[in-house]
């Protein structure tokens, strides 16, 4: 096959949720065609991922179909990335790191689920801490993964106040400027995102990833 | 006839000791494809022109769908991390002892909810329910307003996020606060109202199961003819919470009512999916949350409302399968994406109520706003949707006849879904000192109600 039909095949292995078939794919692009590995992630992988997470933004595919993609793009991200660490030629950028959790008292998870694959399909590594966690324990672990991102969801207007916590609690330890706070969740409004004094709200988890993407950008400027 | 409860003790002994399965685990490897598989094998098809389907084959095999997978997945506790399996004769037992009806409320004001039958001239039980925060200060008149509806058999009220200027937290003292004072606000505005035995369904605020169980007093608080909530985790999943609740609830001996919302495009995937985890929700209702009453609220991920088509047909068939296999009673939960004081609003109402009353449902109205927006709900969007699915009970409404009122609503609004007007208020929908609807909305109320009328829909009065 030549490398443009692999590509095609590739794009066609996260359409159709197949990790093996993928897996096999970026392995052949890589031993037998010596396509670099980074071409692979930037031309194929992360373009079919952005058309996979619209179409789930549309609802045109469900969540299962989401995570098949996913699983398959991990797949083939699996073998490129461990042909780039064995070169000598080249240097994996340092991911950015996102803690990511349900709020303190809440038990919906559903939507941070799905942001935690967007966030990881857009090139994040993820450190999801589940749900009802307790505001301090995402500043533990922002601390100790030298996060760059703290990312709380909130499903019910009797939880949201603890995305306020968790600000403010980072706030007395003096560690607000460490990281970026992004918040999410049904109940969730532009406007509280500004009350609380967070840096960034989504409503979707596409615009999640979207967001902390863009937040990071402009704070490497 | 004593179910329920079923078997409490069963319950929390496979909570502490069934299989053991991690969470992401039960959701991937077990319920994705099982479900996947479930409605290949019975074959479960959605028909957009068919929002209301009149075919009993395909309600039967929805239903067989759901006893498969249930069988085969049980439902998870995610504290302990072990599945709670039955087994088909259990499942038979529970069912078959099951009375199919209950007195809810006391004395005069108390009312009988029943299963229902598909096409079913019997009237359906309404209950009215803002399904919203509000203000502290709304509480009160915004529940006499609910309260005083003469349609209304039973009232949910508001949810509190703040008492005496504190912020509610879930988990904190603040909600057992709120609990108690959210309990006893409910009974002194159903006695106001001149309704002290209505059917109160209490209590909202309550989060967490130490809020709950603070708010159970019949003196002040929740009674024995009250009803009280066991939610779910999504899909099919308890914690040990939940069955805190449960037992607290059979033991103190009120009514117990299961919440089950499956959720359009996420783990039940699309709308045959989500159909068929919506009947083993009811399985589950009555096996693990041991419940004399549903709550059915299956909703688009995204758009959190459930009156576009997809929703509509899974919340037809649904009532059709349980209608058509069994005797549990359950009530129909509408999630409209307008908002008050909107023509959308009302039509969203009447297609919700109509689809799940001659499927076979009781109702429960209404959500609005896509559920998301404190101090927007009133009593006319519910009194609408009542006065629609007693109408559709009155006339013999037919699931064929059924059908094309519903794609004409449709028409109406299917398109503004996503933009969906956010309309008013309470304090802008109502004169809240008299507890009275605005003109405006009267008016509005008026000018729809006829309207739908000459598109077919069907009134009580």
């Amino acid at each position: 096959m030549t490398m443009e039909s692999l590509f095609e095949a590739l794009k066609r292995s996260l359409e159709e949720y197949e990790p093996d078939k993928a897996k096999e794919i970026a392995q052949e692009l890589i031993t037998v065609h010596q396509v670099d590995p980074l071409k692979v992630i930037d031309d194929v992988l992360s373009p079919t991922m952005e058309e996979i997470g619209e179409k789930f933004d549309r609802m045109d595919i469900f969540l299962p179909e989401l995570m098949g993609a996913a699983e398959a793009m991990q797949a083939a991200t699996s073998i490129l990335t461990e042909y780039i660490r064995k070169s000598t030629t080249q240097r994996l950028e340092r991911k950015a790191k996102v803690v990511l959790g349900t709020v303190h008292g809440d038990i919906h998870e559903i939507g941070k689920n799905i942001v935690k694959i967007m966030l990881e399909v857009s090139g994040f590594e993820v450190f999801d801490l589940g749900k009802d966690v307790p505001s301090i324990q995402f500043i533990e672990k922002a601390n100790e993964v030298n996060a760059d991102v703290i990312a709380l969801s909130a499903l019910m207007t009797t939880t949201m106040m603890s995305q306020k916590e968790v600000i403010e609690l980072l706030e007395a330890l003096g560690k607000r400027d460490n990281y970026l706070v992004i918040i999410g969740g049904a109940p969730t409004t532009a406007s509280w995102q500004e009350e609380i004094g967070a840096d960034g709200w989504a409503e979707t988890a596409v615009g999640a990833a979207k967001l902390a993407t863009k937040l990071l950008e402009e704070r490497a400027k | 006839m004593v179910t329920p409860p079923w078997r409490i003790n069963e319950v929390l002994d496979r909570a502490q000791n069934g299989p053991i399965c991690l969470e992401g685990d039960f959701d991937l490897k077990l319920l994705v494809p099982e479900l996947q598989r479930v409605v290949k094998e019975y074959d479960i098809c959605f028909d957009p022109i068919i929002p209301v389907p009149q075919d009993n084959t395909l309600a039967d095999s929805l239903w067989k769908a759901a006893m498969d997978l249930y069988l085969e997945v049980g439902t998870l506790c995610t504290d302990t991390h072990r599945r709670i399996l039955f087994t088909e004769d259990e499942i038979k037992e529970a069912l078959g002892n099951f009375p199919g009806k209950f007195t809810l409320g006391f004395g005069r004001d108390s009312k009988e909810i029943s299963c229902r039958k598909i096409e079913d001239t019997q009237r359906p039980f309404c209950l009215f329910s803002p399904d919203i925060t509000c203000d502290e200060d709304l509480f009160v008149p915004m529940s006499m307003a609910y309260l005083q509806e003469p349609l209304a058999d039973g009232v949910c009220a508001p949810i509190l996020d703040e008492i005496e200027g504190m912020p509610i937290r879930s988990g904190f003292p603040s909600e057992v606060k709120g609990s108690v004072a959210h309990a006893m606000m409910f009974r002194e505005a159903a006695r106001r109202v001149g309704r002290p035995g209505i059917f109160l369904k209490s209590v909202g605020t309550a989060e967490s199961d130490a809020a709950q169980i603070a708010a159970s007093n019949p003196e002040w608080g929740e009674r024995l003819t009250d009803g009280r909530f066991v939610a779910s985790v999504t899909e099919l999943k308890v914690d040990n919470s939940l069955l805190n609740k449960m037992v607290h609830f059979h033991t103190y001996g009120c009514f117990v009512g299961s919440l089950a919302g499956p959720i359009m495009g996420g783990y039940a995937g699309g709308p045959e999916g989500t159909a068929v985890v919506g009947v083993a929700y009811h399985l589950m209702g009555l096996l693990v949350n041991q419940a004399h009453f549903m709550n059915y609220f299956p909703f688009h991920l995204k758009h959190t409302c459930n009156t576009m088509r997809q929703l509509l047909w899974v919340i037809s068939i649904t009532y059709q399968a349980l209608s058509r296999n069994s005797n549990l009673v359950s009530m129909s939960n509408g999630f409209a994406a307008a908002g008050p004081c909107t023509q959308m609003v009302l039509n969203e109402a009447a297609a919700h109520a109509l689809v799940s009353v001659v499927s076979g449902a009781n109702l429960w109205e209404m959500a609005v706003a896509k559920n998301k927006v404190k101090n927007y709900a009133t009593p006319m969007e519910a009194r609408m949707a009542a006065e629609v699915g007693c109408g559709a009970a009155n006339e013999k409404i037919s699931r064929v006849d059924a059908n094309e009122i519903v794609l004409a609503l449709l028409k109406t609004y299917e398109e503004n879904i996503e933009d969906a007007p956010l309309g008013k208020n309470f304090r802008e929908c109502y004169d809240v000192r008299r507890i009275k609807p605005s003109d405006d909305y009267m008016t509005l109320y008026g000018k729809t109600r006829r309207e739908l009328d000459d598109i077919g829909v069907p009134f009580i009065y």
